[in-house]
C-alpha cells in the first residue's frame, strides 16, 4: 500500500528533493560568482560557462518537479516547492541572457565599475538565499535573513537609479548597439528583484509548514 | 576591500571655490548627503561637506548661499580609514571623529565613502550571515 | 433475526456519511488516498465496536426496555429519518434519532425513563462544547511540544503524513466504540442479539457503509469545510477522536459530526478567527430537535401501525 511505502520509507524521497533545492541553489550562486569574475576580467570564455551553469540548473528543476509530482511531500506544499523552484531557475534564465547580451555587447568603461558591484550583490544576495533556504529547513526564524535579502536588493536598485541616469550620456553607435546595452543593464539589476521573490518564497513555504 | 559591497564608491566632489548653491544643487540632484571638496592647488588635503554642514552652518545663519563658497563651510580634514578596516574599527573611528561618514582610502586616494546608514546594514547583514562578511 | 436488517441499513448509512468526518479533509486535499482511508476506516471502525461498542448500548437499554418488533420499528424509523433530513440538507444524528425513536416507542409502552433522557440531551450539548475545548487545548499543547522538538520541513512533512493516518484511525475507532450502539444497541435490549453480537453486526454494517458509499460525501464533506493547514487538520480529527472516545466511557453515543464542528470551531479559536456563525448553531439546534422528535413519531406511528 501507498501509504506503508510512504512510512517506511522514512522521508527519503523528501530529503533528496530538499538536497536537489540546495544543489540548485548552489548552482546559481556559482553561476553568479563566476558571471562577476567574468565581468571584473572581461573574461568572455567564463561567461560562457554562466550559459553552461543554466542548462545544468534546468536539469536539477526537471529532476526536483519530477520528485515532487512522483509523490514527495504533502499534496498542499507541493505547489509552493514547484513555484520556488521555478522562480529559482526564472533567475538562471535572466543570468544566462544577460550573459549573452554581455558577449554581444561593448561595455562602456566608465561601466565596469559599477556593473561589478552589481555582480557582486548579486552574488551575495544569492548566497543570502542559500542561507535562508537552509535556515528554513532547520526550522530556525528566517526575519534576519530575509531582511539581509531585502538590504541588498535596496542597494542594487540604488546603484540602478544612477546607471540608467548616466547611461544616457554615453555615445551610441546604432539602435541594437543600444538596446543590447539596456537590455544588459536592465537584466543585470532585475536578478536581484527575483531573488527577493524566491526569499518571499522560501518565507511562505516556512509559514505553511508550521 | 572590507565591507565592498556596503561602501559608496561613486564619489562625487565640487571644487571649492563653487558656491553653496551649486553643492546644494549638486547633492539634491544626485540624492546624496556629502560632496568632497577638492581645494585648488592642494588636491591631497580634501575637505567635505555635508547636508549638516549647510543647514547649520549656512541656512540657519542666513548666508548668501550664491556668494559663500564650498570652501567656507566644508570640514577639514577629512576622516579617513584604511581600506582593509573592520566594520567595528570603522565604527569606533566614526565614533572617535564625531561623523556620519567616513572615507575609505587606499593611501592617499579616496575609494570610498562608508554611512552610519551603511554600518547598520552592514551589521544586519552580518547577523543574518553568522558573522561572516568575506 | 431479520428485525436486525434495518438496523444493518441503519449502519450503512452512518458508515456512508459519518466517515467523512475521520477522513473527508485528508482525502478532500489528497493528503490520504481515498482506497488508504475507506480500508483504514473499516477496519478501525470494526475493530473499535467489538472492543468498546457494549459501553454505549447499556444507556440506550436503561432508556427503555422494547420488544423485538420496537426495535425494529426504532431503527426503521431512525433509518428513514435520517435518510429524508440528509436528501433535505438538514444535519442529522444517529445518536439522536435512535434516541428519539426508542422515546416514542417507550412512550407507547409507558415506560421511558426521563432522567436518563436528560443526562442523554445534556450530553448532546456537551459534544460540541467539547470538541471545542478539546481542540484549542490540543492545539495549544501540540503547538508549544512541537515547536521546540520537531523543526524542519521534511520531519514536520513525515510528522503530518503519518499524523494524519494515525489520528484518522483513531478516530474511526473512536466512531465505532461510540456509534455501534445507535445501529444494533436496541437489539440487545429486547433480546435479540447478544451485546458481544450486536457488536460484531453493527461493526460490519458501518465498515460495509465506508467501503461501499462513502465517497461522494467524503469528497463534498472535506471541500466545504474550512480549508485548515494539516496541523490544525490533525488536531480536528485527534480531537474528534478524543471527544468521541470521552463519551464512550461516560457510555452515552453522540453525534459525530458535531464533534467535527466543534473541534473546527476550537481549532479556530486558537488563530483569533471567529468560526461561530449564528446559522451554524441555529442548523445544530435544529437538528438537535427536529431529529429526534421526527423519529419518535415516525417510530410511535409504526408501532402503533403494526401493533
Amino acid at each position: 500500500m501507498i501509504f506503508l511505502r510512504k512510512a517506511l520509507s522514512q522521508g527519503k524521497r523528501e530529503r533528496q528533493v530538499v538536497e536537489d533545492m540546495k544543489r540548485h541553489i548552489r548552482l546559481l550562486c556559482t553561476a553568479c560568482s563566476s558571471f562577476k569574475s567574468a565581468l571584473e576580467q572581461n573574461n568572455r570564455r567564463l561567461m560562457h560557462d554562466v550559459i553552461d551553469l543554466e542548462r545544468e540548473g534546468d536539469a536539477v528543476r526537471r529532476e526536483i518537479i519530477s520528485k515532487v509530482h512522483d509523490g514527495a511531500f504533502l499534496p498542499y506544499i507541493r505547489p509552493d516547492l514547484c513555484k520556488f523552484v521555478e522562480v529559482v531557475d526564472g533567475v538562471f534564465d535572466i543570468l544566462e541572457d544577460t550573459a549573452l547580451f554581455y558577449l554581444d555587447v561593448k561595455l562602456p568603461e566608465e561601466m565596469q565599475d559599477e556593473c561589478v558591484r552589481v555582480a557582486l550583490l548579486n552574488q551575495r544576495i544569492c548566497e543570502m538565499l542559500l542561507l535562508t533556504f537552509e535556515a528554513m529547513l532547520k526550522g530556525e526564524d528566517l526575519s534576519e535573513k530575509t531582511l539581509a535579502v531585502r538590504i541588498y536588493e535596496k542597494k542594487v536598485d540604488d546603484i540602478k537609479f544612477d546607471m540608467f541616469r548616466d547611461i544616457r550620456k554615453t555615445p551610441i553607435n546604432n539602435f541594437w548597439e543600444g538596446k543590447i546595452l539596456a537590455d544588459f543593464l536592465s537584466g543585470l539589476t532585475t536578478i536581484s528583484d527575483i531573488i527577493e521573490d524566491a526569499s518571499d518564497y522560501v518565507q511562505i513555504i516556512n509559514v505553511a509548514m508550521k | 576591500m572590507k565591507l565592498r559591497e556596503f561602501v559608496t564608491t561613486r564619489i562625487e566632489s565640487i571644487d571649492g571655490d563653487k558656491s553653496v548653491y551649486e553643492a546644494i544643487e549638486k547633492m539634491v540632484d544626485r540624492r546624496i548627503r556629502s560632496l568632497v571638496v577638492v581645494f585648488p592647488g592642494d588636491e591631497t588635503d580634501n575637505g567635505v561637506i555635508t547636508a549638516r554642514d549647510i543647514v547649520f552652518k549656512a541656512l540657519a545663519k542666513g548666508v548668501d548661499l550664491k556668494k559663500t563658497k564650498a570652501s567656507d563651510i566644508a570640514s577639514r580634514p577629512l576622516f579617513c580609514v584604511d581600506k582593509n578596516t573592520e566594520l567595528d574599527g570603522m565604527a569606533r573611528s566614526m565614533q572617535e571623529a564625531d561623523v556620519a561618514r567616513i572615507f575609505v582610502c587606499d593611501g592617499k586616494k579616496i575609494i570610498g565613502v562608508v554611512s552610519l546608514m551603511d554600518l547598520m546594514t552592514a551589521t544586519l547583514v552580518r547577523r543574518a550571515r553568522g558573522n561572516d562578511l568575506s | 433475526m431479520w428485525k436486525v436488517i434495518s438496523g444493518v441499513s441503519m449502519g450503512w448509512s452512518l458508515g456512508a456519511n459519518d466517515s467523512a468526518n475521520i477522513f473527508g479533509t485528508g482525502v478532500a486535499t489528497g493528503t490520504v488516498q481515498y482506497r488508504t482511508a475507506i480500508l483504514l476506516t473499516a477496519a478501525f471502525v470494526l475493530a473499535g465496536s467489538l472492543l468498546e461498542g457494549p459501553k454505549c448500548m447499556t444507556t440506550l437499554n436503561e432508556l427503555s426496555r422494547l420488544a423485538p418488533m420496537s426495535a425494529f420499528c426504532c431503527t426503521l424509523a431512525t433509518a428513514v429519518t435520517m435518510i429524508t433530513l440528509t436528501y433535505l440538507a438538514i444535519p442529522a444524528s444517529a445518536s439522536q434519532g435512535i434516541i428519539g425513536a426508542i422515546v416514542g416507542a417507550s412512550i407507547i409502552w409507558g415506560t421511558p425513563d426521563f432522567s436518563k433522557l436528560l443526562w442523554i440531551v445534556l450530553c448532546w450539548v456537551l459534544t460540541p462544547v467539547g470538541g471545542i475545548i478539546v481542540a484549542y487545548c490540543l492545539h495549544r499543547l501540540l503547538d508549544y511540544t512541537l515547536a521546540r522538538t520537531i523543526r524542519g520541513m521534511t520531519y514536520r512533512n513525515m510528522l503530518y503524513s503519518v499524523g494524519i493516518i494515525t489520528t484518522g484511525s483513531y478516530a474511526a475507532y473512536a466512531l465505532g466504540c461510540n456509534n455501534v450502539a445507535n445501529v444494533t444497541g436496541v437489539y440487545v435490549g429486547a433480546g435479540v442479539l447478544s451485546s458481544g453480537t450486536a457488536s460484531l453486526i453493527g461493526g460490519l454494517s458501518i465498515a460495509s457503509g465506508v467501503l461501499t458509499y462513502s465517497e461522494k460525501v467524503m469528497m463534498t464533506v472535506g471541500k466545504n469545510i474550512a480549508p485548515l493547514d494539516p496541523f490544525s487538520a490533525l488536531v480536528c480529527t485527534l480531537a474528534t477522536g478524543c471527544t468521541l472516545h470521552i463519551f464512550t466511557q461516560v457510555g452515552v453515543p453522540v453525534s459525530s459530526s458535531q464533534a467535527v464542528v466543534g473541534a473546527v470551531v476550537g481549532v479556530g479559536f486558537v488563530g483569533g478567527m471567529r468560526t461561530v456563525s449564528g446559522r451554524m448553531l441555529a442548523k445544530i439546534g435544529i437538528g438537535w430537535v427536529l431529529t429526534p422528535v421526527s423519529t419518535g413519531l415516525l417510530s410511535f406511528i409504526l408501532i402503533r401501525g403494526i401493533t
